[in-house]
C-alpha cells in the first residue's frame, strides 16, 4: 500500500471555492427572517402557528389557505370530511370557542355520511357546544337526534339529562337518567343529575300545592267576605252597570278578583276576627278637587272620628284654612237620581250604608266634604238636590 | 333479624265447581270435580266423543271416587290402604300432564291438579309424586295453549306449604330459576302467577338461597337483581301482568345480606327507585313488599347516614304514608321535610295497618344511632306521629307509635350505647324485657276482645215528629 498522496494545493481550485464561500459571508440569502420582526414572521408559518387565525386569507397567508383546501377538498369522501370537521369542531371546542365549534359540527353533519355513529357523536358534540352556550332547548334537540341514530349513546343521554335539568323538565331528566344508568349503573353525573332532578321536581310539586292551599284559602276569605256584605244589605254597583241582581255575587268574585287591577289603591273590604267589616273609603273635595282615600274604614267607627284625626292638621291644599273637622259636611252622592243626601258626622259608616239610596260603587263608598256654608259649598249645592 | 314478608301465604282460590248433582266431598277432604258440562267434540284423529265420556280422565275420577269411598270411617283419614289407592290414582293423571297430551286433557288433569292443591291432604298427597310434581312445572312454563296458568296456580298452592318446598325443590331443581325467568319476562301472560310462587318460596331460607344463586348466576353484565328492581319499578314492564307480587319477593331476598348490599349500594341508583312505590295507590301486596324491603334494608346502620342523608332521603318516603290531611302552622309546616309540606285535604294515610307498623319499625331502626336519632328529629317526624298517633285505631301498631314518640323525645342513653342496634343486652334483663313484651301483647289482645265484645250501644228510638 502505497501511503496517501497529499494533495498538491491547487491554487485555481482555492480560489474558486473562496469565491464560492465569499458569497455566503457577505450578502444575506433571500427569504430569509427580519431581525426585527421575525416572530411575526414565524407565526406566519402554518407548521409553527399557535393560533390559527380566525380568517384566512389566501393573499397574505397562502401556504395556509392551501393547506385548507386539502384538507376540505370535496373529492374527499363523506366521512373523512365529516370526520374532518368534527376534529376541527373539537379543537374550536377546547378553546371554548363553542360558536366556532357549532358551525364546524354543523358542517360535518351537512355531508349526510352514512356511518351512524359518527354523525350520533357529531350531534352529541354539537349538544354539548350548545349547552355551555346556553342553548338548552337546541342542545336537547341534538341530544334527541343524537339518540335516534344510535339510542344506547351514554354521553348523548347525559348531555340530555344535563338539558332537561336546566328546562326543568325533571319528570324527563329522571327519565332519561334511568335509561342512561341501564347502561351503565355507576355512572357518576347521572346519579348526581338524577337525586338532583327528582329534589327539584320535590320541591316543584310542594310549591304547586302551596299555591293551591293559598288561592283555596282566598277563596273562601272572599266568600266569607261576599256573605258579610250580603248580610248587610249594602248595594253594590259595578261596572259594568248592566250587572243582573242574579249575578251579582258572581260579579262580586270576579270584581274582588280583579280589584287589584282596577282599582288603583289595590285596597278592598276586609273582615276581622269579629266579623266586622273594614271598608276603603274615598274622600272627595270638590271646592279643591282633591281626595283622600281611608284604606280601612272599619264599619263601626264614626265619619267625626275620622275627620278629627285627618284634619287635625289643616291640608296643604286647604287656601283659606277654613276646613277645620267641625266644620265640615258630608254628603254622598245618589247618582241614579242625580240626589245628595247629607251625612250626619256622628253615624257610623255601616249606618250610612244600609241607607235605601246609598249605593256602593267598585266596593269603594265614595263621600263628598265640604267646609259648612262656605261660599263654595252654597254654589254647589244650590245647583243641586240635597235631601 | 330482618324478617320475612309477613303476608299470609297465598293461596289460589280453587275455582269453585260448578253445582253438579255428581259432586262428591270425600273423606279425605278431596273435593272432586263431577262432570262440569259437556265440551264440545274436539275434533281429533281418534274418535270423537265428549270429554266426560273419553276413558282415561273418566276411569281416574272413577278411580278416586271408589278409593274415597273405601277409605271407610267418618272420622277422617285414610287408612293407609286407601292412601295407596289414591296415590295409584292420582298418578294416573301423569300422562294427561305430559307436554305431548292434548290440549283439552291438559286442561282438564291440570284443573284436577288445582283442586287437589286447594286442601292440606291434598297437596300432601301431591308431594309424593315426584315425576307428577315435574310435569306441572313443566306445563307451568309450556307456552300456549297449555294451561299454564292453572298449572301455575297449582303451584302457587304447592308453595304456600313450607312442607313441600323440599319435594318441590327434589323434583325441579332448576324450579326458582326457571321461575324466575317466566317472571321477568316481558311477554310472558302468567308472570305474576309465577312471581306469586317464588314469593311463597322464597319466604323459607333455602329457597331463597337457591333463588339468590339463580339471581346472581343470571345473564352477566346485567344483575339479575338490577332486573327485578326494574321490573318492579318500571309501570308497564309486562303488558299483561301486574307483578305485583315482585314486591314481596324482594322483600324476601332482602333477608339475605348480598341482597342488601345491592340495594344500598352507594354507586348505584337502586333503593331510590324504590322509595316512590311506598305510595303505590293499586296494590297493598306490592306496596307492602316494598316497604318490607325497606325496613329490612334499615338494619343496616353502617348506612344510615347515607340513607337519611340527600342523596337518598328516606325518611320522608317513610312519613309520607302515616301522614293525614292535618293542617300544621306555618312555622311547624317549615320544619317539615318538602313533601310533606302543604298536603292536600284529602290526603289518606296508608289503609293496611301491618304496611304501617313496619314503615314505624323502619323509623325505629333508623333512630338507632345517636346521629340518625338526630336526623329524624330534625327533619319533623315527631310532628306527624303526634297526629298518628292520635288518630290511629289498631292498638298494636299505636303502642308501637308510642314507642318511637319515646324514642324521639326522651333523654339521649347513656355514654357507650349511642348505637342502640350494638348494644349488648345482659341476660336478666332480657328476660325482662320479653316478659313486659308479653304482657303488652296479652294487654293489647284483651283490648283487643273487649272492643269486638262491647254490646252495640242502643241506638236512640225515632223521635217522633
Amino acid at each position: 500500500m502505497e501511503p496517501l498522496e497529499l494533495l498538491e494545493p491547487d491554487p485555481i481550485a482555492d480560489l474558486a471555492r473562496e469565491a464560492f464561500q465569499e458569497e455566503f459571508q457577505g450578502g444575506c440569502y433571500s427569504g430569509r427572517f427580519h431581525e426585527d420582526n421575525w416572530e411575526e414572521e414565524f407565526e406566519k408559518i402554518p407548521l409553527f402557528m399557535k393560533k390559527a387565525p380566525s380568517e384566512i386569507d389566501p393573499m397574505k397567508n397562502p401556504d395556509l389557505a392551501c393547506l385548507q383546501s386539502i384538507i376540505f377538498d370535496d373529492e374527499r369522501s363523506p366521512e373523512e370530511q365529516a370526520k374532518m370537521y368534527k376534529n376541527e369542531g373539537n379543537d374550536y371546542f377546547k378553546e371554548k370557542d363553542y360558536k366556532k365549534a357549532v358551525t364546524s359540527y354543523t358542517e360535518g353533519l351537512k355531508r349526510k355520511c352514512a356511518d351512524p355513529d359518527l354523525n350520533a357523536v357529531l350531534h352529541t358534540n354539537r349538544a354539548a357546544a350548545q349547552y355551555y352556550m346556553g342553548n338548552f332547548r337546541s342542545a336537547l334537540n341534538d341530544a334527541m337526534a343524537a339518540r335516534k341514530r344510535k339510542p344506547w349513546h351514554l354521553k348523548a343521554i347525559v348531555r340530555g339529562a344535563l338539558c332537561h335539568l336546566e328546562l326543568k323538565n325533571y319528570t324527563e331528566a329522571v327519565n332519561w337518567c334511568d335509561d342512561g344508568l341501564q347502561i351503565d349503573a355507576k355512572e357518576k353525573i347521572l346519579l348526581e343529575v338524577r337525586a338532583k332532578a327528582d329534589k327539584l321536581k320535590r320541591t316543584e310539586q310542594r310549591d304547586m300545592r302551596k299555591a293551591k292551599l293559598k288561592e283555596k284559602k282566598e277563596q273562601n276569605e272572599n266568600e266569607a267576605l261576599l256573605q258579610a256584605i250580603k248580610a248587610r244589605n249594602v248595594r253594590l254597583v259595578f261596572e259594568p252597570a248592566s250587572e243582573e241582581e242574579e249575578s251579582a255575587s258572581a260579579g262580586l268574585c270576579k270584581l274582588l278578583d280583579g280589584l287589584n287591577l282596577q282599582n288603583p289603591y289595590g285596597a278592598k273590604p276586609s273582615m276581622d276576627d269579629q266579623g266586622r267589616l273594614s271598608w276603603p273609603v274615598l274622600f272627595l273635595y270638590p271646592e279643591y278637587a282633591q281626595s283622600d282615600f281611608i284604606a280601612a274604614f272599619h264599619e263601626d267607627s264614626r265619619f267625626i272620628d275620622h275627620l278629627v284625626e285627618m284634619f287635625d292638621e289643616l291640608p296643604p291644599w286647604d287656601l283659606e284654612r277654613k276646613y277645620y273637622a267641625d266644620n265640615l259636611e258630608v254628603y254622598f252622592e245618589d247618582e241614579e237620581r242625580e240626589e245628595l243626601y247629607q251625612v250626619p258626622p256622628k253615624s257610623t259608616l255601616r249606618q250610612v250604608l244600609q241607607h235605601p239610596r246609598c249605593f256602593v260603587k267598585d266596593l269603594t263608598p265614595s263621600f263628598l266634604v265640604c267646609v259648612e256654608s262656605s261660599v263654595f259649598s252654597r254654589r254647589y249645592f244650590g245647583a243641586r238636590n240635597v235631601q | 333479624m330482618p324478617r320475612a314478608s309477613v303476608w299470609p301465604r297465598l293461596r289460589m282460590l280453587v275455582p269453585p265447581p260448578a253445582p253438579s248433582p255428581q259432586t262428591r266431598i270425600g273423606l279425605c277432604g278431596f273435593r272432586l270435580f263431577g262432570g262440569r258440562g259437556r265440551r264440545p267434540p274436539v275434533a281429533t284423529a281418534r274418535s270423537g266423543g265428549t270429554l266426560a265420556e273419553l276413558p282415561g280422565v273418566c276411569e281416574v275420577r272413577a278411580g278416586m271416587e271408589k278409593a274415597a269411598a273405601d277409605t271407610g270411617s267418618s272420622t277422617g283419614g285414610g287408612g293407609p290402604a286407601g292412601l295407596q289407592t289414591l296415590e295409584v290414582e292420582v298418578a294416573k293423571l301423569l300422562p294427561f300432564l305430559a307436554p305431548g297430551a292434548r290440549a283439552d286433557l291438559q286442561e282438564e288433569a291440570a284443573r284436577h291438579v288445582l283442586a287437589l292443591t286447594g286442601s292440606g291432604p291434598g297437596r300432601t298427597l301431591l308431594a309424593s309424586q315426584e315425576a307428577l310434581l315435574r310435569a306441572l312445572v313443566d306445563l307451568a312454563a309450556a307456552p300456549a295453549p297449555a294451561p299454564a296458568r292453572d298449572a301455575a296456580r297449582a303451584l302457587v298452592n304447592l308453595a304456600a306449604d313450607p312442607c313441600l318446598h323440599e319435594p318441590l325443590l327434589v323434583a325441579e331443581p332448576g324450579l326458582p330459576a326457571r321461575l324466575l325467568g317466566r317472571a321477568l319476562d316481558p311477554q310472558w301472560p302468567w308472570a305474576e302467577e309465577a312471581a306469586a310462587v317464588l314469593a311463597n318460596l322464597s319466604r323459607e331460607p333455602a329457597p331463597c338461597a337457591s333463588l339468590m344463586e339463580a339471581l346472581t348466576a343470571a345473564e352477566p353484565g346485567e344483575s339479575g337483581l338490577e332486573r327485578l328492581v326494574r321490573a318492579l319499578c318500571t309501570p308497564g314492564y309486562n303488558a299483561r301482568a301486574p307483578l305485583h307480587y315482585l314486591g314481596p319477593v324482594l322483600s324476601n331476598l332482602s333477608q339475605r345480606p348480598a341482597a342488601r348490599a345491592f340495594l344500598l349500594d352507594p354507586d348505584r341508583c337502586v333503593i331510590q327507585r324504590l322509595l316512590p312505590l311506598t305510595q303505590y295507590p293499586d296494590s297493598t301486596v306490592r306496596r307492602g313488599g316494598v316497604v318490607g324491603t325497606l325496613r329490612n334494608c334499615c338494619f343496616e346502620h353502617r348506612h344510615h347516614e347515607w340513607l337519611l342523608g340527600p342523596k337518598v332521603d328516606i325518611l320522608p318516603f317513610l312519613l309520607l304514608p302515616l301522614a293525614g290531611p292535618e293542617e300544621f302552622s306555618e312555622e311547624e309546616m317549615e320544619r317539615l321535610p318538602v313533601d310533606l309540606q302543604y298536603l292536600p285535604p284529602d290526603k289518606q294515610r296508608e289503609p293496611d295497618a301491618d304496611i304501617r307498623k313496619m314503615l314505624i319499625e323502619a323509623i325505629m331502626l333508623l333512630t338507632a344511632t345517636a346521629q340518625g336519632r338526630q336526623q329524624v328529629r330534625d327533619q319533623g317526624a315527631y310532628l306527624i306521629l303526634r297526629e298518628l298517633h292520635s288518630w290511629e285505631p289498631e292498638s298494636d301498631v299505636r303502642v308501637t307509635c308510642e314507642k318511637l314518640i319515646q324514642v324521639l323525645i326522651g333523654d339521649e342513653p347513656e355514654h357507650g350505647m349511642e348505637n342502640l342496634l350494638e348494644v349488648q343486652v345482659p341476660e336478666d334483663v332480657e328476660c325482662q324485657l320479653q316478659r313486659l313484651d308479653r304482657q303488652e301483647q296479652e294487654q293489647c289482645q284483651r283490648e283487643q276482645q273487649e272492643w269486638e265484645l262491647a254490646p252495640e250501644p242502643q241506638a236512640e228510638g225515632d223521635a217522633p215528629t
